[in-house]
């Protein structure tokens, strides 16, 4: 009796987490903003923005199981619409809203376009395996960096990227500046974050993961894997075009840095390192990496290096990403309780009501 | 007519260095059934170290190739007992192999960055004379040297690999390995040796790249991503495919740089590899993927 009276208690537990871990998400900004500095605040905005395009990594890799290592491209195209759009489109605004509603336009219509090409990548692309998939992936990335970098006519400003004045509103208020952005683009992340958990749940997703534990007996089931891989890949786009999209915004200006196989890597490190397939890993990766990369930073050169460094070190070390050591460390724990519980209750039966039972 | 000559010994002469970079690319890929991304990087470590020892140190061009070969050789070895044993031990899904050539990578090209620099560093030339002029073709002389050494290390890879025992030895480690442990090849060493020889033969094609292109940090990279998709043209995995596919690479790249301009000759290099992968990605030679998803 005393057991049922603890465990209705401990239902209480989890959504109060919930409600602080909130409280402590929507007070961040401000409770970075005044112990560190208003650019570390920036960093969060990244990290926000990362967190959406890691996601869309995570749809693809971690649920479809289609390895990417040019998603920066998708990153690249989604910022460097709207950074087209808003200088040969954008020409004259009545006022901010005007212009914030223009800019929205242009982040969905990036995000949007962002998914077809990935969709048109995918028809071919989905019928490769592993490694030639992964090189696949590579030459797109690779070739829309060329195509950003030596644009025909100089569009994209090649190599010294494109610089716009987005969404001001956002910075002039009397709030420090980066916080209305922070809420901004956090409200981006709970629409992306719960698109994915809906898409997660729901049938596609279903097949998303059958298709990624076995390719052969997903087709036998019925699942037309083709057409699910292409769906995967255009979602995942849209959610890494669409925080292109973000960021060019945030940042104000985009180079072709952010097309290269570096981001490309840096996206699937996060990804991994946080634990793919999951919810909560590309928040935990990104913010870890994030973090890391700012507190090395100060190092200049060696900055490069100490990444590789820690990267081989992580991989070595805790392949499953911070995520799945986490979850497995709680499983064993569970474990431990259950079998103490389970001895325990073998006791009290044992030595309980005087019953002789098998006597 | 003496511009397509021109153009067609320029384009052998990159065309032998990406056959050489292909080259290691399906070594590993035959033997271990990993893609290795350090590999474009070997090139850099092949041209910072050749520079050390001939540049730097000053001792003679054919000793410093020497030292280069045994220090990737050694090098790669290491890596492969070090890092990529360690994960296979740890039988982790094979993107996490890859992500960790990447990071071997990183490390590569940030240690030379660190230790040289991030200026391109002049590679004393090998020969006196600038250019020769065979056939009534113009070329840098360390490209005809480029060639022949390309030649002469494809082929005695070749024999090394069909007419020697561990060669062979090594082809059907490589083929089976639970087969040939039970004939009594040792595969741990015939795999560290793979590795070992593509780190060293793409060391090497570093080297000979530095007379001409001058050491920096993105040539590796660059050079072998391209050799990269050499040895998937040629067919993954097939070592003739490799040559071949890198030969096709070189050429395609010059006559593009030729005729239609600088810019987008890596751009062209990348579309014709995309193109390969979505219409035979099993290359020239037709080689079957060993990894089945």
């Amino acid at each position: 009796m005393l057991e049922e009276i603890k465990n209705q208690n401990k239902s209480l537990v989890k959504p109060l987490m919930g409600g602080g871990v909130g409280l402590l998400v929507l007070a961040l900004p401000f409770l970075i903003g005044s112990i560190l500095t208003q650019y570390w605040v920036f960093v969060l905005c990244t990290m926000l923005v990362y967190i959406i395009a890691v996601s869309g990594l995570d749809i693809l890799f971690g649920y479809s199981g289609q390895i990417s290592l040019g998603h920066a491209a998708f990153f690249a195209i989604g910022a460097y619409t709207v950074a087209l759009m808003k200088k040969y489109l954008g020409g004259y605004m009545p006022n901010e809203w005007t212009l914030f509603l223009f800019i929205l336009a242009t982040m969905i219509l990036a995000a949007v376009l962002s998914a077809a090409i990935g969709a048109l990548l995918a028809y071919p692309a989905a019928k490769l395996k592993f490694h030639f998939l992964s090189l696949a992936t590579i030459a797109f990335g690779e070739v829309v960096y060329n195509l950003v970098n030596v644009s025909p006519g100089r569009i994209t400003g090649d190599n010294t990227g494109m610089v716009i004045t987005g969404i001001q509103f956002l910075n002039k208020n009397p709030l420090p500046k980066y916080t209305l952005w922070y809420y901004f683009l956090l409200f981006f992340v709970g629409i992306a974050l719960l698109g994915k958990h809906f898409l997660v749940r729901s049938r596609t997703g279903r097949a998303f993961t059958a298709i990624r534990e076995n390719t052969h007996a997903a087709d036998g089931m019925g699942i037309n894997v083709r057409k699910h891989k292409i769906i995967a890949f255009a979602v995942s786009a849209f959610y890494t075009g669409l925080a292109g999209a973000l960021f060019v915004n945030l940042q104000q200006g985009i180079t072709p840095e952010a097309s290269k196989q570096r981001q490309s890597v840096l996206f699937l490190t996060m990804l991994l390192f946080g634990g793919s397939g999951s919810m909560v890993g590309p928040i935990i990766g990104v913010a870890v990496i994030e973090i890391l990369m700012e507190l090395i930073r100060p190092l200049k050169e060696y900055q490069m290096l100490l990444y590789g460094v820690l990267l081989l070190i992580v991989i070595v070390a805790l392949p499953g990403g911070i995520y799945s050591g986490i979850k497995d460390a709680i499983i064993s724990l569970k474990r431990r309780k259950l079998v103490k519980s389970n001895a325990a209750t073998k006791q009290e039966s044992k030595e309980g009501d005087g019953y002789a039972g098998n006597k | 007519m003496n511009i397509v000559f021109d153009l067609f010994m320029k384009g052998l002469i990159l065309g032998s260095i990406y056959g050489l970079i292909a080259l290691g690319y399906s070594l590993i890929y035959k033997a271990s059934g990993l893609m290795s991304f350090a590999q474009g990087d070997m090139i850099t470590f092949g041209t910072y170290v050749g520079l050390l020892f001939y540049g730097i140190l000053g001792l003679p061009f054919w000793l410093s190739f020497v030292l280069t070969f045994i220090a990737a050789f050694i090098f790669g070895i290491l890596l492969e007992r070090g890092v990529i044993r360690a994960l296979m031990n740890k039988n982790v899904i094979a993107i996490y192999v890859v992500l960790a050539t990447i990071a071997i990578s990183y490390i590569i090209q940030n240690t030379a960055q660190a230790a040289f620099g991030s200026m391109p560093l002049p590679f004393p030339s090998i020969f006196e004379i600038k250019n020769l002029t065979i056939f009534g073709i113009t070329a840098p002389a360390e490209g005809y040297l480029c060639v022949v050494i390309s030649a002469v290390l494809m082929v005695t890879l070749h024999l090394f690999m069909t007419k020697t025992k561990f060669g062979t030895a090594m082809r059907s480690a490589a083929m089976d390995p639970v087969a040939a442990q039970s004939c009594g090849i040792n595969t741990s060493l015939s795999t560290g040796v793979t590795w070992g020889l593509s780190a060293a033969i793409a060391s090497v094609a570093g080297m000979m790249l530095g007379p001409m292109y001058a050491a920096y940090l993105e040539l590796g990279a660059i050079t072998g991503r391209k050799g990269f998709a050499g040895a998937v043209l040629g067919g993954y995995g097939n070592m003739y495919g490799a040559m071949l596919g890198g030969l096709i690479m070189g050429q395609v790249e010059t006559f593009v740089a030729g005729n239609i301009g600088g810019t987008y000759k890596d751009m062209i290099a990348y579309a014709l590899l995309l193109l390969f992968l979505f219409v035979k990605p099993t290359g020239i030679f037709n080689e079957k993927a060993i990894q089945d998803v």
